[in-house]
């Protein structure tokens, strides 16, 4: 067991794709973590200076100021910690509910996997997007209804991926003697199953990762996410629409830094399937 | 396959070319709203005022700035001594795009259809005419009898606008006093006629020659008002030359671009259009008037207009704007200090509870000024959450007394020239439930308000209004900001545009070509 | 055999997949805050008014009530009036499914013009600097924002270089309306003024929703070719001494197009999904911004027409490529 894991983990330090995810992502965390001390004006997050509004990079607010005076680069460091947070409760919350209702259901079968997968066929039928919008106006805009919302409207997905990954492994040999010697289903699921679809897991959530990260910077930028003075990226960007072309740094900052985290994760995700899950490797034959 | 090709290079060509050859005598207004209907007694708002003041006339008209209201359809109006009977004159040989004369009666089925459809502008005249009591005694003479004495029923004349009887109609549909059809259709005396339609892009008048009030010898053939939502397109627009006209309340920013264009001209006026927090009243803690007194010392107002809004418009520290009678000259109004603020919150009883502000979604003024009081009144104690949402929902919320939020921040206009607008509607209870969004309910505004709508006496009027606008200040019941300037962008051949806070300048038919 | 199959089963699940998601969305639609009838009736109404257009519009009945009607209202193919524009949603909604399609398969067709070959040279360039750099801007096609992006095209060709417009989807009232497609009706009608407006408002979204799909392509296609390239069958015809060049057309382009149209209709879905957001940058009437817009209003059976709509639209555009694939792919009876 050691071994293998020793040999995965030369291999993720081999593959350069994955590495610079890696980087990427730890870039993320440290912002968020350090934010307090990396910025250089920390109260500018609620904090308005009217009077230096709109103002290019300089040698002061290197990133510029916003539309109320706010230093840019402040507000993104602090940004990072609700990036973070969504994607980390949100994807983890999918996660938790999608995996066991796609276990339970590919390995019993019937009817109650079929309603339990036609369900998630009705999330599934319209852009993810749409739903998110609709759930996070209902509710209200705060940074915990835009979680809830991305986490329903996400775990379909999951319940999909587990349910189709369940089924194709069932009917292996050695689930099927682990049966034979008696072993509970719970055991079953647990002890064979899960950790054989396992790297499916893990490769797709750095993925969903990514892309949650950029349907919640969406939601905020059609003024669904965080409410104000929240340094949500996404409604950063859409503060600056009417400030260009003059203010042609307000949006430039929040949108290279949405890029840089969701390449880190696709990037990871990339990387780790690689090396988790050989029946897709990205680029094949690419090791052999 | 050739021919196809070559056309589409040269169609490629032509578009990259700038806009130069537009029709001589059109022109193109870009709106920043939607024309959804054309319905002139369904429609009753500033974004579609353009539909309504040029496809349609009333009895009078308002123009210019201080607005004056002239003679338009009628010729001339008396009022009996107790102030409910009117009679107005009508011009005669006034035609219809149809050729047809516009008599009495169709003055009579305008106010009745109005009466009847509930929409728009009715609710102006609902309280105080009765369905079926408008009589017209001649071809030329129409007589209402009031209710009760309406001193600003005058002020409101202009909001009848009258349809072709006859047309409207020849086109019910069970009964439905021609709404489907009028949606889509104009049946009008008024200055253009309509040559196209099209919900989602907006519409093109042609002129109407035979207009009663005669024309200019260069007055636009053709005017043609489209929606353009994004500010940005609209402002780049003008300034290519696709557009020559666009609203007159963009912000600064927006404005300053413009300024430094040399095809484009920025008119400008101050306007009728009070920028205020609207405070629903009627809950705790806000029905304390210390509390809002302590919200009402807790708003950076140089900041927000010298800062934020580059000075660009005045002070206005009460409910009427300044530049019109009714608003006090020496009224003070609130100024920023936290210590007040915070000497205000100490006295009030009631537990403190987070407020909400429901800011007005894409309006950035709105919401800029939603974050400044958030901050603010964070640092005496009082939090604050913001919603942002779009215009229609934050109304119909407002409309609401359980549903409305605490704090509205957003903009009176001018429906009618009159103090009522202001601080009749906005504080009198006979306004609750339609336009008192302040679930105000205060029994000695209410007499002055009501006092003030039952005597023709114009110092009495502007004494009670004076008081009233005091009371409303000195207790917060609002937290009145500024009054509006008016920086109309048009393009730079544009001449004759007479604006009025009624319409923003949108009455196409004095305007031309230099 | 089995292909027939899954088109049916697909068919017979539309409709209770779509009956569950009128629920969902009614429900969702009945917790806000907001009353559409006040919407309807406007800023000036009184409660008289309120209440009587509330007993017209069936909005004083039970939820359950209004869910039944609707329901009701829905199989007899009545969508019902949009809450803001006061017209039917089916109108609009066919007004702007034109609008939809015209962008959204003008940027597949610009995403499979560009992936597909660069998938090939790619796979073909294996692990040479032009794969590398390929394949980072695959990764970044798709971890940039939509909406950002568009933003920023915006600001280069429309605002700075001022060769593009900004938004709309064409100036002024657009070309006779045949088909509803604006560069197809301006062919149509010889109309070269609105052909040239159109093509030109088209440029930027397209673009924008182009480049993630791209990405996705590329990315395919390159598995795709690869594929082959390592399977048995191409090795021996190597061995056979048939022409590098001839196989590369031959089989190894086919496999490329035939893995990214297996591919399509999820790559489909992901256009839609940006459409949404796009559509709504660049003032695009199609469905995408009629859906944010409803949703924003409150108008919650313009967001059931939406939904029904775009489900349609999925079954739809997957049934095609069923078919599409079928003919490509003939031994594929998988």
């Amino acid at each position: 067991m050691t071994g293998s894991w020793r040999r995965t983990a030369a291999r993720f330090l081999g593959d350069r794709a994955a590495l610079m995810g890696a980087s990427l992502i730890l870039l993320l965390v440290l912002a968020a973590v350090f934010a307090p001390l990396l910025s250089p004006f920390p109260a500018d997050v609620a904090e308005f200076h009217t009077a230096n509004r709109l103002r290019p990079p300089d040698g002061v607010n290197w990133l510029g100021t916003d539309r109320m005076g706010s230093d840019l680069l402040s507000r993104i460091l602090f940004g990072a910690r609700i990036t973070i947070s969504i994607a980390l409760i949100a994807v983890g919350s999918a996660v938790l509910l999608g995996v066991p209702v796609g276990l339970v259901a590919g390995y019993y079968g019937g009817w109650p996997s079929d309603l339990l997968m036609r369900v998630s066929d009705i999330f599934l039928a319209v852009p993810q997007i749409v739903l998110a919008i609709a759930i996070a106006q209902t509710l209200g805009p705060s940074i915990e209804n835009v979680i809830l919302a991305l986490s329903i409207t996400y775990w379909p997905f999951w319940a999909r991926l587990v349910y189709a990954e369940t089924r194709s492994i069932k009917n292996e040999v050695f689930v099927e003697s682990a049966i034979a010697l008696g072993a509970s289903s719970l055991r079953v699921m647990a002890m064979h199953i899960l950790p054989n679809i396992a790297s499916a897991i893990i490769v797709r959530t750095s993925i969903g990762m990514g892309a949650t990260i950029l349907t919640a910077a969406a939601l905020g930028f059609l003024g669904l996410g965080a409410p104000p003075p929240a340094p949500e990226w996404g409604r950063m960007i859409a503060e600056s629409r009417e400030f260009l072309p003059e203010a042609w740094w307000y949006a430039t900052a929040p949108g290279i830094a949405i890029f840089m985290v969701v390449m880190g994760f696709n990037l990871l995700g990339d990387g780790l399937r690689d090396i988790l899950d050989p029946r897709i490797r990205r680029a094949v034959g690419r090791h052999a | 396959m050739k021919r196809t090709v070559i056309g589409l290079i040269a169609a490629l060509a032509a578009a990259a070319a700038p806009a130069v050859a537009l029709a001589q005598g059109k022109y193109v207004h870009a709106n920043n709203s939607g024309y959804d209907n054309l319905d002139p007694h369904a429609i009753y708002d500033v974004g579609r005022a353009a539909s309504r003041i040029n496809f349609y006339d009333g009895l009078y008209r308002w123009v210019d700035n201080p607005p004056k209201l002239i003679p338009w359809l009628a010729e001339s109006h008396t009022a009996s001594a107790d102030g409910k009977t009117w009679t107005f004159k009508l011009k005669q040989g006034v035609k219809f795009h149809d050729g047809s004369e516009m008599t009495a009666d169709d003055v009579v089925y305008s106010i009745e259809r109005m009466l009847a459809t509930k929409k728009g502008a009715s609710s102006l005249f609902i309280p105080i005419i009765d369905p079926g009591s408008t009589k017209a005694p001649d071809k030329y003479t129409v007589v209402f009898n009031l209710k009760e004495a309406s001193a600003i029923f005058m002020s409101t004349v202009p909001e009848i606008l009258i349809v072709n009887a006859k047309l409207v109609k020849a086109n019910e549909k069970d009964g439905d006093w021609g709404q489907a059809w009028l949606a889509k259709n104009v049946a009008s005396t008024g200055s253009y006629k309509l040559k196209r339609y099209d919900p989602a892009i907006g519409f093109v008048g042609e002129r109407f020659k035979e207009h009663f009030a005669g024309w200019g010898p260069k007055a636009f053939d053709e005017i043609e008002f489209r929606t353009v939502l994004e500010t940005n397109t609209r402002v780049q627009g003008l300034i290519k030359g696709d557009f020559q006209g666009t609203d007159g309340y963009l912000p600064y920013d927006q404005i300053l671009r413009l300024k430094q264009e040399k095809n484009v001209q920025i008119l400008e006026q101050e306007s009728m259009r009070v920028f205020y927090f609207s405070v629903h009243n009627g809950r705790p803690p806000l029905n304390d008037v210390h509390f809002r007194r302590a919200l009402a010392y807790a708003f950076d107002y140089d900041g927000f207009i010298n800062d934020i809004l580059k000075g660009a418009v005045a002070r206005n520290p009460g409910p009427n704007p300044n530049n019109l009678w009714g608003a006090p000259k020496d009224l003070k109004g609130f100024a920023f200090d936290l210590e007040k603020a915070k000497a205000e919150l100490a006295q009030v009883k009631e537990p403190i509870r987070p407020i909400t502000i429901g800011a007005l979604a894409g309006f950035s003024e709105s919401e800029q000024s939603a974050t400044l009081l958030q901050n603010a009144a964070k640092k005496v104690g009082i939090e604050i959450k913001i919603e942002s949402a779009p215009w229609q929902v934050i109304q119909s919320r407002m409309q609401d007394r359980e549903k409305n939020y605490d704090l509205v921040p957003l903009w009176k206009s001018t429906y009618y020239v009159d103090p009522n607008n202001w601080v009749g509607e906005l504080y009198g209870s006979r306004y609750l439930n339609t336009r008192n969004y302040s679930y105000n309910n205060d029994p000695e505004l209410d007499k002055w308000i009501n006092d003030a709508l039952a005597t023709n006496d114009q110092a009495k009027r502007q004494e009670l209004y004076e008081k009233a606008a005091r009371k409303v200040t000195d207790e917060a019941m609002g937290i009145f900001v500024y009054n509006t300037k008016w920086y109309g962008p048009y393009a730079a051949n544009v001449v004759g545009i007479r604006f009025c806070p009624i319409g923003s300048g949108q009455d196409m038919r004095w305007a031309s070509f230099k | 055999m089995r292909r027939l199959e899954m088109v049916l089963s697909r068919l017979a699940w539309f409709f209770p997949t779509m009956a569950g998601l009128i629920v969902i969305v009614f429900l969702i639609s009945n917790v806000i805050p907001t009353d559409p009838v006040r919407i309807v009736a406007g800023e000036n109404a009184t409660p008289e008014q309120v209440a009587a257009l509330r007993v017209k519009l069936g909005y004083d009945k039970p939820i359950a009530i209004q869910l039944l009607n609707h329901f009701r209202d829905v199989l007899s193919g009545n969508l019902g009036v949009s809450i803001y524009t006061q017209r039917p949603i089916s109108e609009d909604l066919a007004k702007r499914l034109p609008a939809t399609l015209e962008l959204s398969i003008t940027a597949l067709s610009l995403a499979i013009l560009l992936g597909i070959p660069l998938g090939v040279v790619s796979a073909l360039r294996r692990n040479a600097w032009i794969d590398q750099v390929l394949r980072v801007i695959s990764v970044s096609g798709l971890a940039i924002a939509a909406f950002w992006l568009a933003m920023e095209l915006q600001f280069l060709f429309s605002m700075k270089l001022r060769v593009a417009p900004l938004n709309g989807r064409i100036d002024g009232f657009g070309p006779e309306p045949y088909t509803g497609f604006y560069v197809l009706d301006s062919l149509i009608g010889r109309d070269w003024e609105s052909l040239g407006s159109a093509l030109s408002h088209l440029a930027l979204p397209a673009l924008t929703l182009a480049l993630p799909a791209a990405a996705t392509i590329l990315r395919f296609a390159r598995a795709g070719v690869l594929e082959v390239i390592n399977s048995n069958h191409v090795l021996y015809q190597r061995a056979m001494g048939i022409p590098p060049r001839l196989i590369v057309w031959k089989y190894v382009l086919r496999n490329a197009l035939i893995s990214t149209v297996t591919q399509i209709g999820l790559i489909f879905g992901v256009l839609l999904t940006n459409a949404v957001v796009i559509e709504t940058v660049f003032d695009w009437p199609g469905l995408g911004s009629f859906a944010v817009q409803s949703i924003l209003q409150s108008d919650h059976k313009a967001i059931i027409g939406f939904t029904i709509w775009t489900g349609g639209l999925i079954v739809v555009v997957n049934l095609l490529v069923d078919l599409l694939h079928s003919v490509i792919d003939p031994r594929g009876a998988r």
